[in-house]
């Protein structure tokens, strides 16, 4: 047994490369940028589709290996230029929370782009390795484990050496320290960042390749391998490349370990199979631990950053909004043909998912990627209620969402330590293990084929999607079930808007502006964001339950953290921060009504979306960071909007004593002047 | 009759600094004290500690009671009530908004219904009077950034009015005013002072704290170097080594406004 153990670490090697692979380019786009990249296993798998594409003549030439990999580098180093000009540059001054939902978007973009060239179907590709064997301690196995893990490590030391010794390597370390005195030096700070991207690009380009040895190019996999791999850069702190080779290759070792190891006898299993998703289970368990012990000594940036989360708009009269909207909708459930009442009913779903979003992260400040998976624990738990059970509508609900929120609270326990963007990485990990141990699991999750889930009906009276009473055009979904979920959306967004007008919502914008100032004020922040978590949880479990009576049976892919980063895109184009933005990010969502527009009408399929709305997610984030939804609803009010005079605070004299007129620019401060004589009129000073 | 405030022994190490050693300081009721000393003596990292923003050894007592091992907001609820060099405004809440976070205090039903009715949380009747008092009315439904700085650090200290304090904190409050603005908040402070609102002042403008405080205690190096009526620690010897290097004390003949000139923060 030792010695099977020893040949599945070795094996593990290859994964472990990947893995570090991917966290070095975590590692390079930080120390770059300042930027946690969650688009690096995307660009990886670019690179890999650009190399099977190359290999095996899809274009209809075919490239000798040789040429192929020189011309995969070059592509992976044109990805990098762009990725740096088109989104790392122009959102250098967005806080990192920002950047993050960035790559967040390019990621959906890279992947919606993959699918509609080359279809959601594994392509296998020749390996660029030698495919021969290796006997180490009496134990055989294929060498090309070993070559990734040397391959990857030349190139992690040749990072490293760059850095140490190199005028290069120097200046980013000052840009990342304080850039505004790295300018001053006369260091650029854009030739660093776009250094460090390329490197990055072509780290992922390797990997790219690489991977060819294990595993066949598909749309999923090297994405997803950004999850272990920030594992690996949280371990080196954002900024340690040995750190976070060793930590990679260790994790790979370890996964696969457990990979034999789940094939014993006395490992637990599941529906007679191995219990699935122990690894990504493992993953979650070294983010957590990294993010605890070792995220606390990540180094901060010196950048110079400008803003914040948008404002969350005060809502002015909610019932109102809804009395115009609610009617034309409800109507639009019972004469609309059925694909798009189905559609209005996907979108009215996803639009609850999305109003958690609002709250945790909207008000809150708290980027959560697990708000889905806890839509998934509520509604796995209602399909298990009915079916093992016996318990239906509204207990099975009522558990689910309770289940949801507990959970939430749960999860709002390391917010409390990690925050923002770390939040964001530990959270997305969850998502991944939550639908790989809970929802694939055969015995507590849907298996392959699903669970059913039993339609929802209320003292003998059925409103579920097969109910009897049909729309003007007949068929399913029915129209009840529409109505339920339109009544169940309008109280969750009615709920969320007044959440925002009450003092707890105050305290929770309160805590995201400033924590301190907030504890200084009596607020009790700890309470705060758990009530926050706890609220925004049971919303998105209501969603999940409602997406769960929907299909009539329910999946682990509904839940997929490919889900739930394409759910942060969508809203944070309509808009964060506002239930407009939640309720018109639901409408636009793929596989809701706009979408089911655009493929009815122009044959659009849902994954051209993706491909817009995550290049879009990046030109908002620019241009209107608050989102159009939001824009369109509160952009009529000054009051709310109204942009301060350009930073009046930060270029203010240094001494009191100064007098107006003497140290004071000529346009910006006239704020500022009309001040300094007490008695000046109000008006003047703030619209000036 | 009970300090308004009683800090004892307060000590604060950052590594191997130690920012505070031993600092024993009382605001007596009604009492409006002064805290001075040149930049890096260690008076926000004072205010930090007795707030509960840094871990410090020693006690603080508020009104008689314990204090010492109380979460910031708790010392908050108890009337320890603070404003911040910096400003530091919820800058995504309106003036309002940001007077209403300090002055309610929720309760879970109160919330709930809140919540479920959509009611609008009514103004404090304090919040009212206090920007009242600073002249904010017209700017209430502003949000901050709107504002020039004199008023942000207004409405920084309206806030801590309108948490209903025991005890004020003003760490640099005339910091960014010019004289007359500082002149003015100075009567306005006294004015609250003597209508039974018990503050600790830290300031660099050497008229405003010597021209209204009762007393005055001077930290250097993290101790307290004089305490005493604004006239004995203007005539304190150790006072203006302490501004001026040992050396300067050739020139003590400066008057303290230029002293004050010459060591302002920022």
């Amino acid at each position: 047994m030792a010695s099977q153990i020893f040949a599945y670490a070795i094996i593990g090697l290859g994964s472990g490369a990947l893995i570090s692979g991917v966290g070095l380019g975590v590692v390079l786009s930080y120390r770059g940028s300042g930027v946690i990249n969650l688009s690096t296993g995307a660009i990886a798998m670019l690179a890999g589709y650009c190399y099977w594409a190359l290999a095996t003549g899809e274009f209809g030439v075919t490239f000798a290996t040789g040429w192929a990999i020189v011309l995969t580098l070059l592509f992976s180093a044109v990805v990098g230029i762009v990725f740096e000009l088109g989104v790392v540059r122009p959102l250098r001054r967005q806080p990192p929370l920002a950047k993050l939902v960035a790559t967040l978007g390019i990621l959906l973009s890279a992947q919606a782009a993959i699918v509609l060239a080359f279809g959601d179907t594994a392509h296998p590709q020749p390996s660029i390795l030698p495919g021969g064997n290796v006997t180490l301690f009496g134990v055989t196995v294929p060498d090309y484990n070993l070559w990734m893990a040397a391959i990857i490590l030349a190139a992690a030391l040749v990072v490293v050496a760059v850095y140490r010794w190199t005028r290069f390597g120097i200046g980013t370390r000052a840009a990342a320290e304080n850039e505004a005195y790295a300018t001053l030096f006369g260091l650029s700070p854009n030739r660093y960042s776009m250094g460090n991207t390329v490197a990055m690009a072509l780290v992922m380009g390797l990997v790219g390749m690489l991977a060819a040895s294990i595993a066949e190019v598909d749309p999923t996999t090297l994405v997803l391998l950004i999850v272990p791999g920030l594992a690996a850069a949280m371990f080196g702190r954002l900024t340690a490349f040995t750190t976070t080779y060793v930590a990679g290759i260790v994790i790979g070792m370890a996964e696969s370990v457990l990979l034999y190891l789940s094939t014993q006898s006395w490992f637990p299993t599941s529906n007679g199979g191995p219990l699935p998703g122990v690894d990504e289970l493992l993953v979650l368990l070294v983010l957590v631990v990294a993010t605890f012990f070792r995220a606390g000594k990540i180094p901060s940036r010196g950048d110079i950053v400008e803003s914040r989360l948008p404002r969350a708009p005060r809502p002015v009269a909610p019932l109102r909004t809804a009395a115009v909207f609610v009617p034309i909708a409800a109507l639009a459930m019972w004469v609309l043909p059925f694909g798009f009442r189905e559609g209005l009913i996907t979108s009215c779903i996803f639009a609850v998912s999305l109003l958690s979003l609002v709250v945790v992260t909207g008000y809150l400040g708290q980027l959560s990627l697990v708000q889905l998976g806890l839509a998934g624990v509520a509604g796995f738990l209602v399909s298990h209620l009915s079916t093992n059970f016996g318990i239906g509508f509204p207990w099975a609900a009522i558990v689910g969402v309770v289940a949801a929120a507990v959970l939430g609270v749960g999860f709002g326990f390391p917010a409390l330590r990690v925050r923002g963007v770390q939040l964001a990485v530990v959270t997305l990990a969850a998502t991944v293990a939550l639908e790989t141990f809970w929802f694939s699991n055969g015995s507590w999750g849907a298996g392959v084929l699903g669970a059913s889930v039993p339609a929802p009906s209320l003292f003998g009276f059925d409103f579920g999607t097969n109910a009897s009473f049909h729309g003007l055009g007949g068929g399913e979904p029915s129209p009840l079930f529409g109505w339920f979920c339109l009544i169940v959306l309008v109280v969750v967004a009615l709920l969320v808007a007044n959440l925002r007008r009450s003092r707890l919502g105050q305290q929770m914008l309160a805590v995201r502006a400033n924590e301190r100032a907030a504890a200084a004020t009596g607020v009790n922040v700890r309470n705060v964001k758990l009530t926050g978590f706890g609220i925004a949880a049971g919303i998105a479990g209501v969603s999940g339950v409602l997406l769960s009576y929907s299909y009539g049976s329910i999946t682990a892919s509904s839940f997929s953290a490919l889900i739930a980063v394409a759910l942060v895109a969508f809203v944070y184009i309509t808009g964060i921060t506002s239930v407009p933005g939640g309720v018109f990010g639901g409408i636009i969502y793929s596989g809701g009504i706009f979408a089911f527009a655009l493929l009815d009408w122009f044959g659009l399929q849902g994954n051209w979306l993706n491909l817009i709305v995550g290049f879009l997610v990046v030109l908002s984030l620019i241009s209107r960071p608050e989102g159009g939804a939001t824009f369109l609803f509160y952009g009529k009010h000054p009051s709310l909007w109204a942009r301060a005079p350009k930073k009046a605070q930060s270029t203010l004299p240094p001494s009191g004593t100064a007098h107006g007129g003497t140290a004071h620019g000529a346009t910006a401060h006239g704020a500022h002047e009309g001040n300094q004589h007490g008695l000046a009129p109000v008006e003047a000073e703030v619209t000036s | 009759m009970t300090a308004a405030l009683e800090a004892a022994g307060i000590s604060v190490s950052f590594g191997a600094v130690r920012a505070l050693q031993g600092v024993d300081l009382v605001v007596g009721a009604g009492k409006l004290v002064g805290l001075i000393g040149p930049n890096g003596a260690g008076k926000t990292t004072f205010v930090d500690a007795i707030t509960g923003f840094v871990q410090s050894s020693g006690s603080v007592h508020l009104q008689g009671q314990d204090i010492s091992k109380l979460p910031p907001h708790r010392r908050a609820h108890l009337g320890l009530v603070r404003t911040w060099q910096t400003i530091e405004l919820f800058d995504d809440l309106t003036v309002q908004e940001n007077l209403a976070v300090a002055g309610g205090r929720p309760s879970l039903v109160s919330t709930v219904a809140d919540v479920v009715f959509g009611r609008e949380p009514r103004a404090e009747q304090t919040a009212e009077e206090v920007l009242g008092l600073f002249d904010l009315q017209e700017v209430a439904p502003e949000m901050p950034s709107n504002l020039s700085q004199g008023r942000r650090k207004l409405v920084g200290i309206a806030r801590a009015l309108a948490a209903g304090p025991s005890l004020l904190l003003l760490d640099e409050p005339a910091a960014g005013l010019d004289t007359q603005e500082s002149g003015d908040l100075g009567r306005k402070l006294r004015r609250l002072v003597d209508n039974g609102l018990p503050t600790l002042l830290i300031d660099h403008d050497m008229g405003l704290v010597l021209g209204i405080c009762d007393e005055i205690y001077v930290l250097d190096f993290g101790k307290v170097i004089a305490h005493g009526t604004p006239d004995e620690v203007r005539s304190n010897p150790d006072v203006l080594a302490a501004y001026l290097g040992k050396s300067g004390q050739a020139q003590a003949g400066a008057t303290w406004p230029a002293v004050a000139e010459g060591t302002r923060e920022r």
